[in-house]
């Protein structure tokens, strides 16, 4: 007997092995082949979408002969006069999707349908026969497009709206040639329904916003436009060589040899080295005085002495009260590396402080991004940073004329580095350094003179006045002007000349003018007087202007805006080619940085408080965009979302993911093993991060996240007076969270909303809330196995991709026009364009689900076009 | 009287420009803002440095110098600290168990930044602030008064960074500077017109007409769903314009006359009294001609240094912040006491004055239409809890006085942190239980009329208040 038990055992033990072996052989490479051979959208034609202007008309006897029947028989006794689950009765249901009222009703009928929701796995008496759901989801599928092309002649939404914050920011950058953040003081934007920023109901205008975009506009054009003679710069040179001899020379320096074995007591701070003569001497901080007669932008010859900075250490220069209040601060560092180990990796950063008094201080990073340190010391490289000292906090007694509260300003440079010591460590060696302030590139600065043209006409200011306006409105407006146009701001001028001591100053006011017009403020769109034949089309201009807030989250440049003025741009190689050519300029980064940011709800980072080390969640923060763009640059599919054999890392965060050898700040692409368990956005730190609650993974954050921004089908909201889960209760307490969630799950008010959000959640449950992989919690081994509403089991992430690539990719990939096509018309869709986004999915699908072929399909198509 | 010349002109402003305006911004005007001929609601805040004296129960000085009130709610005591105040016990409000709870463990010397704004200041590092108490109110009364408020500190501008020398910061958390010169505050309010402001403001004027034409040539050209949402942009401007009239109203508005014969407009602050005495006047008579109704003061900067240590020379004491450090000498307690006490007999003369002065409009004294808080961001040595507050006026708003309201849990008779000399105290854990004084703030902040349920990231007003 029990020989025969064991036997069974083994057997059985053996067949659930080769099972689970056989389900493994599936790698999630391969699920995303078989998955997309299952894609309905492959087999659509063009002719099965209604093209625009045909009458459809309601194939109501397709329903009565064989949709209606197969609905009575397989969904009737829970959604029929017995049951109304869901509050859903689908023999009420009107059947003419064109005019009947309840397309909303049926939309959700085709997705529970076509997601294979519904009936559910464990009603077999209910099920449907593959070919009688086929026959249903097209039925539905062709009436839902029709009633969207009837409806969408109603058109509920415009794409007519106001510029964000920072598109409004870029605009004004691009155009003024200003290349640090000039729209801070705006407020921040509300986030639509689907995440985005951009949409037009909820971009509104008020008096104080208006007098902002007023006053922002006005000190924009105060820094591009200067006036008068060249400004004196205040300006510090800190040699090396001379800090040196002053150091050396002091009554009781305490200098020291390189190559004395006590070297290494003073190797890991900064001092000052000879690499000459091995003569070193201790210096962490400086005090330097302006030098009327310097002059910056010199090159000397390097000097044997350098300052020796070693990782995490910094130099504090002391640059007592005489900095400018307005201007940029140029800082110019001559520095070089003391080795040249790859994997390790040095940079420099910018800090401002002051100590008024006791407790009375502050210390900020005042450079944008850390530079890094590539040259080696024999060769050092200039590494410059422009600060503009009118933005950042600056020492507010710093003009006193006593000398308490303590008046000076401190610029620390730092090194930040993943050096670790040892014999030989890798530090910054610099030998000299520059501070000059305010600094110009050329006087007048191009700003300046990209505005105020050099020209023959400059002693007419009328003449010369219409001129640069003219120029000036075009970019403004991104399109041509006439010269009524023109007139108008002229009159402005000539009114406020007199009030004025040179014609500069008054045109400042002028052109500050043209900043708070509702052209420039506002993407426009013109009911066209020109293009009768196609009359809901945009112009060319405004297309140029599309593409460019799309792309660029800013203005059209010149080429652009010239394209459309010829009327070129429409010509499809031209359109192309522009798209490759905006997708390859450095604004495009933009674009993957606001897209993905809205599209994934980075914001929600910001809200957490428990990732405490900074180059960590800044290191999340970028993983996604380095992701979006990878896959953008180089064409990949978007299954690659879902998963990929590859991640996007940079030291820190290879380091929370347990990839090894990657060294340095900047993001790269690697390939990683099933084992690490990541692939994907999914697996992002960041997304498991921010749907965390602090201590824990918070699957229900994380399964409506799902939800929401990757799979499109957002849950709908709490109802009210929900019960909360009660934490004083013991019982409750003792239970796992899963099992919290199961209970909570099974009140009544909960369960339906609950069994289709909760289970995508707890298949993320082996993440834990900093998004380390786990595989166990509290001791207890992590049980991430869940059931979907329609019975079918997710193993834990890896199958949660297994099912997402096998049995959804027409979903993810519609889910994925949708937000893209949401994004660049910056306005809601509707079901009006529900035609529309399934015409692009199709075509999507039918290329092959390319990223970059997807943003081209989506400017080129009739959507992106209309009004 | 004064005030009438205003409403009337007010009206006949509204007729001028009737024409051209648009109906939701009338709507929201009436709506959501007093009318002219209201009584005045008024606020104003004082913020002395360097806290108060908290002396153990142990220690003989407690009995006469802790700064507290002994007793319950109605029955409470007053100590000599602040026994000046008797004669207006129906008046005031002593508070106590209340904090901004963002800086509990940060040095008292960086929190005065903090007092009105309630932010996370903290105490090294990158530094933000938030907009403070008065300046909220001010968005909305500022409205009707050609001063939107006046920000006055004994060391005047805005000190540095956890080192504030004004009471006021702006919705961008950015200090409002303040003024610290007698006259030039007089002048401010009650001499100045300015050519300059008439010219920009002409200027303005042009710009806003011709942004006008320009939105109604492009509206021509859009769809009426469009210009629907360009109807936005233009109410924007119109709402601009309404201000800006309302500018010039006041530039055509006769500055309100005042006696000085009885201003020391000179005076500065090592003659304390005087000094002292003259910007508690010019608050009043800013009130009093309806200049602003919104005002701030601080009495110098935390951690000494500059004028406000010479306020103490009024009673005979070297440099205030000292006599915090030295309570532990002769006679320590007793010091700090009589230097709180002096600027409590100041305050209470200020109470008193509004008290005395028939309010305008003849809706009781002006002190029933004003809340003047008096207040430090520290009690006890650098200890940044528990913060000794004291309310007068504002019975018309809804505030009931001769109170003594104490809050919190597990600090009932004002004992923790007490009698501490040494920075181990800020540092320490906190040990009892105190409410957010951002609830006292929305408290306020409804009963000045400002429609709101919370301030700086905290929800909910303070019940009995």
């Amino acid at each position: 007997m029990n020989t025969l038990k064991i036997t069974i055992l083994l057997v059985l033990g053996c067949g659930i092995a080769i099972l689970a072996a056989d389900h493994q052989a599936v790698s999630l490479e391969k699920a995303k082949e078989l998955g997309r051979m299952k894609s309905r959208f492959l087999k659509v034609t063009e002719a099965d979408v209604p093209a625009t202007g045909a009458i459809p008309k309601a194939n109501l006897a397709h329903f009565q002969e064989a949709v209606g029947p197969v609905l009575k028989r397989s969904c009737l006794a829970c959604h029929g006069p017995e049951k109304s689950e869901g509050r859903l009765r689908v023999d009420k249901l009107n059947p003419d999707l064109l005019i009947g009222p309840d397309v909303e009703r049926w939309r959700e009928v085709y997705n529970v349908l076509s997601n294979s929701e519904m009936p559910p796995e464990d009603e077999p008496d209910y099920a449907l026969a593959d070919a009688d759901r086929g026959g249903i989801v097209d039925w539905l599928s062709s009436e839902l497009n029709k009633a969207s092309v009837i409806r969408r002649n109603k058109k509920e939404h415009s794409s007519f709206r106001r510029l964000t914050k920072y598109e409004y920011n870029f605009a004004l950058q691009d155009l003024l040639g200003l290349t640090y953040a000039l729209a801070n003081k705006l407020p921040p934007e509300t986030a639509s329904e689907d995440g985005f920023k951009n949409s037009s109901e909820l971009l509104q205008m008020s008096a104080m916003q208006f007098e902002t975009y007023r006053e922002i506009g006005r000190k924009a054009l105060k820094r591009a436009i200067v006036s008068g003679e060249r400004p004196k710069a205040v300006t510090y040179i800190i040699s090396m060589q001379k800090e040196m001899d002053g150091a050396a020379s002091a009554k009781n320096a305490k200098t020291f040899d390189k190559n004395d074995k006590s070297y290494r007591n003073n190797r890991n701070r900064q001092h000052l080295l000879n690499r000459e003569t091995g003569k070193g001497i201790q210096f962490s901080s400086g005090k330097s005085m302006p030098q009327p007669e310097a002059v910056v932008g010199q090159t000397p010859a390097v000097s044997p002495v350098v300052l020796v900075l070693p990782g995490s250490n910094e130099l504090k220069l002391n640059l007592d009260r005489f900095l400018p209040d307005e201007g940029i601060m140029r800082v110019r560092i001559r520095a070089g590396r003391s080795t040249m180990n790859p994997d390790e990796y040095a940079s420099l950063r910018l800090v401002f402080s002051a100590h008024t008094s006791n407790n009375a201080n502050f210390s900020q990073v005042i450079s944008e991004r850390d530079i890094p340190v590539t040259a080696s010391a024999e060769a050092p490289q200039f590494i410059h940073f422009d600060i503009p000292l009118g933005d950042i906090q600056r020492n507010p007694f710093r003009k006193l004329t006593t000398t308490f509260p303590r008046r000076d300003e401190f610029l620390h440079i730092r090194n930040v580095s993943n050096a670790t010591g040892g014999k030989e460590p890798l530090q910054v060696l610099i030998d000299s350094i520059e501070i000059s302030a305010p600094f110009f590139e050329q006087w007048p600065p191009k700003t300046h003179t990209d505005i105020f043209i050099a020209n023959d006409n400059k002693s007419d200011e009328e003449i010369y006045g219409r001129e640069l306006l003219t120029r000036f409105l075009r970019r403004v407006w991104r399109r041509p002007v006439t010269s009524k146009d023109v007139g108008q701001f002229m009159a402005l001028f000539a009114e406020y000349r007199p009030g004025f001591s040179n014609f500069e100053d008054a045109m400042l006011e002028v052109l500050a003018t043209a900043l708070a017009t509702p052209e420039f403020l506002y993407l426009t769109q013109r009911v066209a007087a020109n293009t009768p034949e196609t009359p809901g089309t945009i112009s060319d201009l405004e297309l140029a202007s599309r593409l460019s807030i799309f792309l660029w989250s800013s203005i059209p440049d010149d080429e652009l805006l010239e394209l459309a003025e010829q009327g070129k741009l429409r010509e499809p190689k031209v359109l192309t080619a522009q798209v490759e050519r905006m997708l390859s300029d450095p604004r495009s980064r933009r674009f993957s940085r606001n897209f993905v940011q809205q599209w994934l709800g980075m914001d929600g980072l910001e809200s957490v408080t428990h990732i405490t080390d900074n180059s960590l969640r800044e290191a999340m923060q970028e993983e996604p965009i380095a992701f979006f763009d990878e896959v953008l640059n180089h064409n990949l599919g978007i299954m690659n979302f879902i998963h990929s054999d590859f991640a996007l890392v940079n030291e820190r965060l290879a380091a929370h993911y347990g990839i090894p050898g990657v060294y340095g700040p900047h993001f790269r692409k690697v390939s990683i093993e099933p084992q690490t368990n990541r692939g994907g956005l999914l697996t992002g730190a960041a997304v498991l991060a921010m749907n965390s609650d602090g201590k824990d993974s918070h699957p229900l954050k994380r399964g409506v996240w799902m939800l929401e921004r990757i799979l499109h089908d957002p849950p709908p909201p709490p109802p009210p007076n929900v019960p909360e889960v009660d934490l004083t209760d013991p019982q409750i307490l003792k239970m796992t969270l899963k099992e919290r969630i199961a209970d909570h799950r099974n009140k009544p008010a909960c369960i339906s909303c609950h069994s289709r959000i909760d289970p995508w959640g707890i298949a993320f449950e082996n993440y834990d809330a900093l998004g380390a992989y786990r595989t166990q919690i509290k001791n207890k081994p992590v049980d991430a196995t869940s059931k979907l509403f329609n019975k079918q089991t997710l193993a834990g992430m890896d199958g949660l991709k297994r099912h997402l690539l096998t049995d959804r990719q027409d979903q993810l990939a519609r889910a994925m026009v949708h937000k893209l096509t949401a994004y660049a018309l910056g306005r809601p869709l509707s079901f009006g364009d529900h035609a529309d986004i399934d015409r692009l999915t199709a075509q999507f699908r039918q290329r092959g689900d390319h990223l970059g072929d997807l943003v081209h399909l989506v400017i080129g198509s009739n959507i992106f076009n209309s009004k | 009287m004064n005030h009438k010349s205003v409403q009337v002109s007010r009206r006949t402003f509204l007729r001028g420009s009737g024409v051209a305006l648009a109906l939701p911004w009338f709507e929201s005007f009436a709506a959501g803002s007093p009318s002219a001929d209201e009584t005045p609601k008024r606020f104003v805040s004082i913020y002395h440095p360097d806290g108060v004296g908290l002396p153990l129960k142990s220690d003989p000085a407690w009995k006469d110098w802790s700064w507290f009130p002994r007793g319950g709610e109605k029955d409470f005591e007053l100590t000599k600290v602040l026994d000046v105040l008797e004669p207006l016990r129906g008046d005031i409000t002593v508070y106590s168990g209340l904090s901004h709870p963002a800086v509990r463990k940060v040095h008292g010397h960086s929190n005065a930044d903090q007092y009105l704004t309630g932010a996370a200041t903290g105490g090294h590092g990158p530094y933000q602030n938030s907009i403070s108490l008065d300046q909220v109110y001010a968005e909305r009364a500022g409205d009707f008064t050609r001063h939107s408020s006046l920000v006055m500190s004994t060391n005047g501008g805005i000190g540095g960074p956890r080192g504030a020398q004004t009471q006021s910061f702006n919705r961008e958390g950015r200090p409002i500077p303040a003024m610290n010169k007698p006259k030039q505050i007089f002048d401010m309010l009650f001499v100045t017109s300015s050519k300059n402001a008439a010219a920009r403001l002409a200027r303005s004027k042009s710009a806003l007409d011709l942004l006008i034409a320009n939105t109604r040539s492009l509206e021509r050209h859009l769809s009426g769903h469009d210009q629907e949402t360009l109807k936005q942009y233009l109410d924007a401007v119109r709402d601009t314009e309404v201000k800006l009239s309302k500018a010039q109203k006041w530039i055509d508005t006769p500055i309100p006359k005042v006696d000085t014969q009885h201003l020391h407009l000179e005076a500065e602050p090592k003659e304390a009294r005087l000094y002292f005495q003259t910007m508690y006047e010019l608050i009043y008579l800013a009130f009093l001609s309806d200049s602003t109704r919104v005002a701030t003061f601080q009495l110098g900067r935390e951690n000494g240094e500059g004028p406000h240590d010479l306020l103490s020379k009024a009673v005979g004491l070297g440099g205030a912040h000292g006599l915090t450090h030295a309570v532990k000498q002769p006679k320590g307690w007793k010091n700090l006491g009589t230097y709180n006490r002096y600027q409590a007999e100041e305050f209470g003369r200020f109470a008193q004055r509004l008290k005395e002065t028939p309010e305008p409009t003849g809706k009781g004294n002006m002190l029933d239409n004003t809340f003047a808080m008096h207040g430090s961001a520290s009690s006890s040595f650098h200890l940044s809890r528990n913060y000794p507050i004291i309310s007068a006026g504002g019975k018309n708003l809804g505030f009931t006085n001769g109170r003594y309201l104490k809050f919190g849990n597990g600090n009932e008779d004002n004992q923790a942190g007490a009698g501490i000399v040494s920075d181990a105290g800020w540092r320490g854990k906190i040990e009892a239980e105190e409410l957010p004084l951002a609830r006292l703030f929305v408290t306020i902040l409804q009963r000045l009329g400002v429609e709101t349920e919370s301030f700086a990231g905290s929800t909910g007003t303070l019940s009995r208040v």
